[in-house]
């Protein structure tokens, strides 16, 4: 016999309630996590491509002829360093895009302004001043819309929602610890003649905590693991299926966590936390809670 | 000095107090009975001994420590020097004989391979080698209170307090116990021993603290 025997009973005051309603907690971290992280790829994509897109409007005036305006701003912007391509989208675009609100009759007979859409590598603001002031000055008549304004509605809406995600992460922890501290109360109350003993023959609260450990570590890693399996089935359901219909939601969760892309390994870092979070939060809060108990 | 009591007084709702100006001074190596009738407080007093409850008022001093000065930290040092035999032995069921035994070198820290064989001769010696591995379920009582005696003493106290540890075997086992608190007492622990059993303090010549109604009302020498 070299080996301690648990001191705490392996079946007193069960820890399957806790372990269960912990297993949600971590499947709903997850679920969290991964909102986290398609919003913010998302926005990453969406903010890369209105970056890289910009659009010049070219009203019609009377004393212009404006295919040669069209002609001139075409020369001008891409004479630009850091503009990659520049491209007339005729006046057929512009058409298509009021034809909803105005109706096709009559539409032809319109001074409809051109749309020009340029692509762009790196370019500063700075730069896109530049560019500006330089269209405006040798067409007075035009206009460079850089997407910054929605840049900035889409930046804030995913700040947004990136905050209530974490909140609720935040909420899903404080929970956590409330369901650890209760059950760390049922565990002592349940082993209090035991506990007794152990501060009888003089057994310090540290140790008396660390019996417990090993129940709580088994908890937190069966909830982590647990949550995580359900995590992974949902989106694996969700890339089959979508939600509602909702084949975006399906394709990106797919993209996210099935496809092998540096991105999708990071999402399966942050999803690994969970069970690691909730097992050192487990061991952590119950040892804390243990620990306030017995010197009470 | 290892025990020193003045005008101690206990009472646990606050009003009626359990012990009443209790005074008395145990000097190291010393062997007492303390006897009294059930609810007498002989447990209540017990309990302040090994600082498990603190004295309503007057001053108690173990081992020149005021126990009212203890804080919850310098609790378990303190109680490694005290062995303790509880009435109701308080053997934790799901551990053999040899665990309960080993229990206070455990929390010490010790290993099994430092406190095996410690803890096989000390089993040898209150006869329970045989039970060892047994659970405390299949124990008879007096075998469940050699297990608690062995438990209390296993970690060689400056101070050991008994109560009623002879209150669950026959005569023949208990005057044998008597004998094994008396050995210890001469190795050098501090024994005090609860009990009703006035029969059994003619067996030892040693000091008698009589507690009535939460007073120690007499100290006469056994017979």
């Amino acid at each position: 016999m070299s080996k301690h025997i648990d001191i705490m009973p392996p079946r007193a005051a069960s820890l399957n309630t806790l372990t269960a309603t912990m297993a949600i907690m971590c499947y709903l971290a997850c679920l969290a996590v991964g909102a986290l992280i398609l919003i913010d790829r998302a926005v990453d994509t969406w903010a890369k491509g209105l970056s890289q897109e910009l659009t010049v409007q070219i009203r019609e005036v009377s004393s212009s002829n404006i295919e040669a305006d069209v002609a001139a701003a075409k020369e001008l912007l891409a004479g630009f360093s850091g503009v990659v391509s520049v491209d007339d989208l005729g006046k057929d675009a512009g058409m298509a895009l009021l034809e909803p609100w105005l109706g096709k009759e009559g539409l032809a007979e319109l001074p409809i302004p051109r749309l020009l859409k340029l692509r762009i590598g790196t370019m500063d603001d700075a730069g896109l001043e530049v560019m500006s002031a330089a269209l405006m000055a040798r067409l007075p008549h035009a206009s460079l819309d850089t997407h910054r304004r929605w840049e900035a509605e889409l930046t804030r809406m995913a700040g947004t929602l990136s905050l209530l995600s974490m909140l609720v992460l935040a909420l899903i922890g404080a929970s956590t610890i409330a369901m650890v501290v209760s059950a760390s109360r049922a565990v002592l109350e349940s082993n209090r003649s035991i506990v007794d003993v152990l501060q009888l023959v003089g057994a310090e609260n540290r140790f008396i905590a660390r019996q417990m450990d090993k129940r709580f570590l088994a908890t937190g890693l069966w909830a982590g693991l647990l949550g995580i399996i359900l995590a992974l089935a949902t989106f694996y359901g969700l890339s089959r299926t979508g939600l509602g219909g909702a084949h975006g939601l399906a394709q990106a969760t797919r993209s996210l966590f099935y496809v092998p892309t540096p991105d999708s390994w990071w999402a399966y870092g942050y999803l690994l936390a969970v069970p690691v979070a909730a097992t050192a939060l487990a061991l952590l809060t119950s040892r804390l809670a243990l620990l306030r108990m017995l010197r009470g | 000095m290892v025990l020193d009591l003045k005008h101690v007084g206990l009472a646990y709702d606050g009003t009626r107090e359990v012990l009443r100006d209790v005074d008395f001074v145990l000097d190291k190596g010393s062997f007492v009975f303390l006897t009294g009738a059930s609810g007498s407080g002989k447990s209540s007093l017990l309990r302040l001994l090994f600082a498990a409850l603190k004295p309503t008022r007057g001053h108690l001093r173990i081992f020149d420590q005021d126990v009212s000065e203890l804080s919850a930290s310098d609790l378990p040092k303190l109680r490694r020097r005290i062995g303790v035999v509880f009435q109701d032995f308080r053997l934790i069921d799901h551990l053999t004989v040899f665990e309960n035994v080993a229990l206070p070198l455990r929390v010490q820290g010790q290993s099994p391979t430092t406190y095996r064989q410690n803890v096989n001769d000390l089993l040898d010696w209150v006869g329970l080698a045989a039970q060892a591995q047994a659970y405390p379920a299949v124990l008879s009582g007096g075998e469940k209170q050699r297990a608690a005696i062995a438990r209390a003493v296993i970690s060689k106290p400056e101070l050991l307090l008994a109560d009623e540890p002879t209150g669950n075997v026959d005569p023949a086992l208990a005057r044998r116990l008597l004998h094994l608190f008396a050995e210890l007492n001469r190795m050098g622990t501090t024994v005090l021993l609860a009990t009703h059993d006035m029969a059994l303090l003619s067996t030892i010549k040693a000091p008698v603290l009589h507690l009535q109604d939460g007073i120690v009302s007499e100290m006469a020498k056994a017979a």
